[in-house]
């Protein structure tokens, strides 16, 4: 027993030592992370996306089509930018990128309103920005709905039917409230950074534990690395990785402290419970990559494979498109990774604050990542022995 | 003095040795094959299956009715029949529901108060519904929402019918109506919006990640040779950048047309550019990114540095391009980096010629400033050039002893 904590204090000296000595390794585990997780955080610390440039074409001049203007105008995600007098202009500028989107009001709209002629007004939105089309619609439907009501309630007042405030019941009679559990700011850089932050991370931690291995490889140094550590890869590696673990958990927590307390990410949950899943996550990266290089012994394999499963994981982890919606093998993918756990995991006891109980599952699959690499590792071991180097 | 007469033809010449040489180095690397051909063959492919589904539909909701009323089932069987929205059951209390969200047996709850068919009966009340939703994902909100909308208006142009039939002025259901016309993308999906950016990007990033293997390897040579890389041409740094960045350019003809024209044939995203304008404008995008990419290898310590020295700014770059956050809603700094990256005009270009059918005309500002980046990156990239052969030339080489190998 004492000669195996030898062993394994003489292979985590080992690798102490290497981190120290490679000071752009040790940058790219500690300051381009937080750089990155910075970056997204700022991009986005405005939080809800607001004012997507739109245009006009108000063919009808009316104090009906100025009201339509002025809500148009007081609307949170509009910023009316441009005026046009033709459908063929607002394309053409829509085209351009200057717009993206534009509100047509037809000539005679006033007057066939009131004919109760039901005249059309119609707002073309560009899809291909998907999150200011989404508030565009919002804000176009708001306003024409608004108008609708304003010119029906004028008409119902006439009837003396119903008076006061009591037309909105004949307008609405019933009236749906959508409440966003957790988010009522529909705050995108609540929803989104709460994902790809993390993924970020785990792509930090899946590449360095590929360059780590694969520069033994390299380098041809890996009969030296097993002989540190008595012949027993699995001491090898926790040797070698350990002292990763340390770095990258520290900077995983500080990522958390960037998210939760300096950009106010929502934290409902017991904060340690974030803690403790950061804690196990990074291992869980670890193993993976470890995996990923038993299943494929070669640097250039190896690499790419992390590189591969790291940059898919932002798609098909279920970030933006959800796992339920997706082909149903893509989705089981998703699963393999730990980014998708440690996801679901700030899901349940950041955002919604639930008992950890909800989140069970996920703590133990992040933990039974460290048995993955186990059944492979003679696939490593055997590689360590003949090392064979494949520019 | 002896000044060497400038000779237009030999400088060619030098310049077409420096690209065939560096055609021959791509061709003897899989390391880089892998990034400049099978990346652009299979990432696109890849994440179009990832979102090829566009849309989440049927989010499963639960409902809590406390009124069980015909209103309330009404309105239920309604909301089950959208695309959107699948009901999945109802649950006794709050309480229950919201235990059912936990265990992610649903993602949103509907509930009726009691009173609910009482106020759609009684003139002067409005009845309430209340939807609470699950925030992990947007999306399943957004579809949630618009279910839950389109419901609500239906339901509301009953009633009104049967109410104000009395008042002889049509004015039950609407007197102005509205329509949507979505552009672009007119699917409405995610796959339609994101992918054409991606897209884009893959070009950028596979030969950005090439490019840094070959010098990679380069620099890997220098160190077993003491400093001399023996596949290097010994040429002007302006000379080696340009015939290096034919050679990036000749490889990348087949990717190019295969990404940008063939992959939206292959699952039906937006298509409505002029192929040629296209080509014309990834031109000089491919120039740019080959300068960009000849820039940034001064980065790479080893070949297979180039991982975890580059592989992260896919993630940057794509969110510098606007497509998931609006460009104009970035602070000036983030505006002006994403300025200076290749990919941010030339995705928005793209998509503006794919989904919404602008001609070259239209992007031109956009293909302007394309050529201006090619410019600066000329220029940093002779600079890249000039730097790392001076290293060279000064026997400042890499040495695997001094720890310098990452």
């Amino acid at each position: 027993m004492k000669q195996i904590f030898h062993i394994f204090i003489n292979s985590l000296k080992r690798s102490c030592l290497q981190l120290v000595q490679r000071r752009f390794m040790l940058l790219m585990m500690t300051a381009m992370p937080l750089f990155c997780a910075w970056f997204m955080l700022d991009l986005m610390k405005s939080g809800a996306i607001e004012r997507a440039p739109v245009a006009l074409i108000d063919l009808d001049n009316s104090s009906l089509s100025r009201n339509l203007q002025r809500n148009l105008a007081a609307m949170q995600g509009l910023h009316i930018t441009e005026e046009f007098d033709s459908f063929h202009d607002a394309m053409r500028a829509l085209q351009r990128g200057d717009v993206l989107g534009f509100f047509y009001i037809p000539p005679r709209l006033e007057q066939r309103t009131l004919a109760g002629e039901h005249p059309l007004v119609s707002y073309y939105i560009n899809y291909a920005y998907f999150a200011p089309a989404s508030q565009q619609l919002k804000g176009y439907k708001t306003v024409s709905l608004l108008a609708n009501g304003s010119i029906a309630m004028t008409t119902i007042e006439a009837t003396g039917l119903v008076g006061g405030h009591n037309i909105m019941s004949v307008l609405q009679p019933v009236l749906t409230h959508v409440h966003g559990i957790s988010n009522p700011w529909m705050n995108y850089s609540y929803y989104l950074n709460m994902s790809f932050v993390p993924c970020l991370l785990a792509l930090f931690v899946l590449l360095a534990t590929a360059t780590s291995i694969g520069n033994e490889l390299k380098y041809n140094t890996t009969r030296e690395w097993l002989d540190s550590a008595g012949g027993s890869m699995w001491i090898a590696l926790t040797g070698k990785l350990l002292p990763h673990t340390v770095v990258f958990v520290a900077v995983g927590w500080l990522v958390q402290c960037l998210m939760f307390r300096v950009y106010g990410l929502p934290l409902h949950g017991n904060p340690w419970n974030m803690i403790l899943a950061m804690l196990l996550f990074v291992p869980a990266c670890q193993a993976f990559a470890v995996a990923m290089f038993c299943f494929a012994p070669n640097y250039r394999y190896g690499a790419t494979l992390c590189t591969l499963m790291g940059m898919l994981s932002f798609s098909f982890c279920g970030f933006s498109l959800p796992g339920e919606a997706m082909y149903p093998i893509i989705n089981a993918v998703g699963y393999i990774m730990p980014v998708r756990h440690y996801f679901l995991i700030s899901a349940d006891q950041a955002l919604n604050g639930i008992d950890i109980y909800f989140s069970r599952w996920h703590y133990a699959i992040l933990i039974i990542y460290l048995l993955v690499p186990l059944p492979m590792l003679w696939r490593l071991k055997h590689e360590c022995k003949n090392p064979l180097y494949l520019p | 003095m002896n000044i060497k007469k400038f000779n237009i033809f030999n400088w060619l010449l030098q310049v077409f040795g420096v690209s065939i040489r560096e055609l021959k180095l791509i061709f003897a690397d899989v390391g880089v094959i892998i990034f400049f051909l099978v990346v652009c063959l299979v990432y696109p492919v890849l994440y179009s299956l990832i979102y090829n589904t566009e849309l989440p539909r049927d989010v499963k909701v639960v409902v809590v009715d406390d009124d069980r009323s015909a209103d309330t089932r009404e309105f239920v069987r309604m909301l089950d029949a959208t695309q959107e929205v699948a009901v999945v059951g109802y649950a006794a209390s709050m309480q229950e529901a919201r235990r059912l969200v936990n265990d992610h047996e649903c993602y949103s709850i509907v509930h009726f108060p009691a009173d609910f068919s009482a106020s759609v009966e009684r003139l002067g009340e409005q009845a309430h519904v209340n939807v609470y939703c699950d925030m992990s994902v947007m999306m399943r909100y957004r579809q949630t929402l618009i279910a839950v909308n389109a419901v609500q208006q239906e339901m509301n142009a009953h009633i009104q019918a049967a109410t104000v039939s009395a008042i002889p002025m049509n004015v039950g259901g609407t007197t102005l109506d509205n329509k949507q016309v979505p552009l672009g993308n007119t699917a409405m999906g995610l796959a339609s919006a994101v992918l054409p950016c991606i897209l884009v990007l893959v070009l950028q990033q596979s030969m950005i990640l090439g490019v840094g293997m070959l010098h990679g390897g380069s620099r890997d040579r220098r160190r077993r040779n003491g400093g001399i890389d023996p596949e290097q041409l010994n040429c002007s740094a302006l000379v080696t950048v340009l015939g290096r960045t034919v050679a990036y350019l000749l490889v990348y003809v087949v990717p190019t047309f295969y990404t940008l024209l063939l992959v939206p044939k292959f699952f039906s995203f937006p298509q409505n550019g002029n192929p040629f304008e296209i080509i014309m404008m990834s031109l000089p995008y491919l120039i740019a990114c080959a300068l960009f990419a000849q820039t940034l290898k001064v980065l790479i310590k080893g070949r297979e540095a180039t991982f975890i020295t580059l592989v992260f700014t896919s993630v940057g770059f794509v969110f510098l391009s606007g497509i998931s956050w609006p460009r104009y809603q970035m602070s000036e700094l983030w505006q002006a980096v994403g300025n200076m990256i290749p990919s941010t005009w030339a995705a928005s270009s793209y998509i503006q010629m794919q989904s919404n059918g602008a001609s070259l005309f239209d992007q031109g500002p956009t293909h302007v400033m394309l050529w201006l980046l090619c410019g600066i990156y000329l220029v940093t990239a002779t600079f890249a050039e000039y730097y790392i052969a001076r290293r060279q030339n000064t026997g400042e080489s890499p040495s695997p002893l001094k720890g310098e190998r990452l």
